[in-house]
């Protein structure tokens, strides 16, 4: 029973998963189900961070808007320098930095999350899109005609082992990485420890505030490999669209996977079952036919029962045996 | 004429016995003392009868009546009300909202009539005596004053029956005669009160009977005048409990500890030397700025003047250079301030050790379990396994693995802020035993505490504090109630002054 209720990510995505084949009937295809990886990638990446993050009991609002503006500055270096290298290490410092002023803002300052991240979802985007303008340009576009653009598309289309895509291998890459750390260091139960009891945490021993600061410098530099994995496949930056909603997304990744928007508990392998289980959704969703307005309903639909499992069943238990006994 | 009659109580929880066949009786106007260790059952009876679990069998006569199917809300009707052991008050509001929630005065045109609900919030405190402000916001009283805020709420309910459950942790000796004074005059109204503690001197000082119960049993019921505090410890701990003298001096190394004019929030202009393997007592009123010294000394609150050197070298800064230095806090307020509560035991316990190793980034479980299982045999802890939450621990044992968690960083110096807060006599008696075998080992350990025959169970010192200054220090046969609460109350100053005159 405890295993149900600390799996239970697992269980939830099954069923979805379940749902698709069922859905989808011959039309599934190997391909499909490994384009499940590939398209749960951009968001799943982020996802991580925004999991630490409400691990620590807080959270990052501007995780959609920091794909605005790095990935922006992104396409800006690419064209200026034709090297994939310089993009990768600009765009993840970048990401690093526009992390770090967020956890500065809380961690030191110590001023509330939601609005700092909130106002920085703003501001970022924002400086993104007012940029684009100055450039006279409607979207951030990487120079096609340059040597550097097949190397770094085909990165971005290529399958290892032939089958699995490399979005995919990046997600799971990061997944183990980030599993690794929140099980098996000890920087990763003091970020427990911070969502925990802060108090408790701190007169431990603990630095509460530069723990909080490397989490969302970390959730900057996820948002930093989520933005060149996006490069790769796509090519190009919308600083409109791109990543809008993602926050959202990314929290409810966080929650279907389990972890408590209390923090202090939950694993950070749901993620990954998280987001992919939202992908599967959008898949069902178009191989249904529906219209894709509807997406977001029936999202949300699926939040509020995977919440609803979580916390039914410990208190079903409860009642169970109170009643019993 | 009995007021309360619980009859054959019983209650397993996933299938195991908390209690079994439990009987327990108040009579009319009395103070009954409801005894037993952390674990006992003791919580669990009051639960049920005050309607916050059910029951699995047995009867509640109540004021003649029987009570089935009781909830919190019936309860309280009823006329029982229950004064919990963990605060309850809703820190954002005010003092007169806390007491009038879901009772609210209103006028006649439906509002809320704050003027009536303030007066008589005055009035009721004026009755206990209390200085409590009715439009005082409850998170900024201090501790004391919020646990006479509960009771003053109960007794505002107007009930027939008061469970009052370890009410007077937080309350200095003046408070606690105040709290007595207004149960006796109830008591003469015909009221009763069931008084759950652990503190002997205050259980027969008020009680008129005890009921004690262990492992879910009732082992024996009586007069207090027919009894005394060791054959009732006894019967709570079972096996057979010696109050004899454990204190033991030792040879004290060199010094270790100075303060010099130590100032910080709460306390100032202390000087102190301490040495290697002493054990040093501290204790005051509260509000005599002791926690507040400790928790300057290991970083927590910064000092405003002064130094603090330790084994010769100057010590000043944040919690992680305190530890540099080789000094450990067991904070007081366990819940709030140490546990932990969505961790494991091993997870509790390597926590603080991590701050020091972090050069070894990643955890070896093997490492850290044996270095657990070593503490747990040390210090006794009562545990299935070290992947349990801690939340499933009694109070002491949580306190033990506390301990455990900065036993783990291999200090020099202890720092202890009321380390039995909340224990029972058996766990307390291993905490004390561990404290003198800690300082043989040539530890050296400060233990703020407001219970003076814990002083003088193991303290080679003791200073009293007054209002944030050192009033005395004590030698270790100069420990008697007396004299300590002499000097805390700065009793000793008032009379010279009027001496000289």
């Amino acid at each position: 029973m405890r295993f149900f209720s600390n799996y239970s990510f697992i269980l939830i995505f099954v069923a979805i998963l379940i749902a698709y084949l069922i859905v989808n009937g011959s039309a599934t295809t190997f391909n499909g189900i490994m384009n499940i990886l590939r398209h749960s990638s951009v968001v799943g990446i982020m996802s991580f961070g925004m999991g630490l993050v409400i691990i620590t009991g807080g959270i990052d609002l501007s995780v959609g808007s920091m794909l605005a503006l790095i990935g922006g500055i992104g396409v800006v270096i690419f064209n200026n320098t034709q090297s994939i290298f310089l993009t990768l290490l600009v765009v993840l410092a970048v990401g690093c930095l526009l992390g770090f002023i967020n956890g500065i803002l809380i961690g030191k300052v110590k001023m509330p999350p939601f609005i700092v991240t909130l106002a920085t979802m703003l501001i970022y985007r924002s400086i993104s899109q007012y940029y684009l303008r100055t450039l006279t340009l409607s979207i951030y576009s990487m120079d096609a005609s340059s040597p550097a653009f097949d190397p770094i598309y085909s990165f971005g289309q290529t399958k290892v082992f032939g089958f699995i895509p490399m979005a995919g291998v990046v997600l799971l890459f990061i997944t183990v990485i980030m599993v690794f750390i929140s099980t098996s260091t000890k920087f990763g139960k003091s970020v427990y420890a911070v969502g925990s009891n802060q108090r408790a945490a701190r007169l431990a021993g603990i630095s509460v505030e530069w723990t909080q600061v490397i989490v969302y410098t970390i959730t900057g530099l996820l948002c930093g490999v989520s933005t060149f994995m996006w490069l790769a496949m796509n090519g190009s930056v919308d600083a409109a669209t791109i990543g809008k909603s993602n926050e959202m997304y990314a929290i409810a990744a966080v929650v279907i996977g389990g972890i408590s928007m209390s923090g202090g508990k939950g694993k950070l392998l749901g993620v990954l079952f998280g987001a992919m289980s939202y992908t599967i959704i959008d898949k069902i969703i178009s191989s249904l036919g529906l219209d894709a307005l509807i997406n977001d309903s029936i999202k949300g639909s699926i939040l509020l029962l995977a919440v609803f499992i979580q916390n039914a069943i410990p208190a079903l238990r409860a009642k169970l045996h109170k009643s019993a006994g | 004429m009995e007021m309360l009659r619980m009859s054959n109580i019983s209650k397993a929880f996933f299938g195991v016995s908390v209690l079994d066949s439990v009987d327990f009786s108040v009579e009319i106007g009395e103070v009954h003392a409801l005894l037993g260790e952390n674990g006992a059952g003791k919580s669990t009876l009051m639960n049920i009868l005050a309607g916050v679990i059910p029951r699995d069998s047995g009867t509640i006569l109540f004021d003649g009546k029987p009570m089935e199917h009781n909830t919190v809300q019936s309860t309280e009707q009823a006329g029982i009300a229950f004064v919990h052991q963990e605060l309850n008050l809703f820190n954002d509001l005010k003092v007169y909202e806390n007491i009038f929630l879901r009772k609210e005065i209103l006028t006649k045109l439906g509002t809320l009539d704050k003027q009536e609900m303030i007066r008589k919030t005055r009035d009721l405190m004026d009755r206990l005596g209390v200085d409590i402000d009715p439009v005082a916001t409850v998170s900024e009283l201090e501790t004391s004053k919020k646990q006479l805020l509960e009771i003053a709420k109960a007794l505002h309910a107007e009930a027939k029956l008061f469970i009052l459950d370890e009410p007077t942790t937080a309350l200095n000796n003046n408070e606690i005669e105040h709290l007595f004074k207004i149960m006796r005059s109830l008591k003469d109204q015909g009221k009763s009160f069931i008084f759950i503690s652990h503190k002997m001197t205050e259980i027969f000082t008020i009680a008129d009977r005890f009921t004690v119960l262990r492992n879910g049993q009732m082992i024996s019921s009586g007069n207090i005048a027919d009894t005394t505090p060791t054959a009732v410890t006894r019967m709570m701990v079972g096996s057979s409990y010696s109050d004899s003298e454990i204190y033991e001096s030792r040879t004290l190394g060199d010094q270790i500890l100075e303060l010099e004019n130590y100032s910080g929030t709460g306390f100032t202009d202390i000087s102190l030397s301490i040495r290697k393997g002493e054990i040093v007592g501290f204790t005051g009123l509260k509000g005599a700025g002791i926690s507040e010294l400790m928790q300057t000394i290991f970083g927590v609150l910064p000092h405003t003047g002064g130094t603090l050197t330790i084994e010769g070298k100057p010590c000043s800064g944040d919690i992680h250079n305190a530890m540099k230095h080789r000094v450990g806090m067991i904070a007081a307020n366990r819940k709030e301030n140490s546990i932990l509560p969505d961790f494991t035991l091993l997870e509790n316990n390597y926590i603080s050790e991590h701050t020091l190793s972090r050069r070894k980034p990643i955890i070896r479980k093997r490492m850290e379990r044996a270095r657990f299982l070593k503490l747990r045999e040390m210090l006794n802890i009562r545990c299935t396994s070290d992947s349990d939450l801690i939340t499933s621990l009694s109070g002491g044992n949580q306190q033990k693995v506390i301990l455990a968690r900065w036993l783990n960083t291999d200090p020099d110096i202890l720092l202890m802020d009321n380390p039995t807060q909340g224990i029972d006599v058996g766990a307390k008696a291993e905490i004390y035993k561990l404290i003198l075998e800690l300082a043989r080992q040539g530890k050296t350990i400060l233990v703020n505490t407001l219970e003076i025959p814990e002083l003088q169970k193991v303290a080679d010192r003791c200073v009293v504090f007054y209002h944030g200054h050192i009033h005395s220090v004590l030698s270790h046969e100069e420990i008697t109630e007396e004299r300590v609460m002499l000097a805390a109350t700065n009793a000793l100053g008032e009379a010279e002054r009027v001496v000289r005159q």
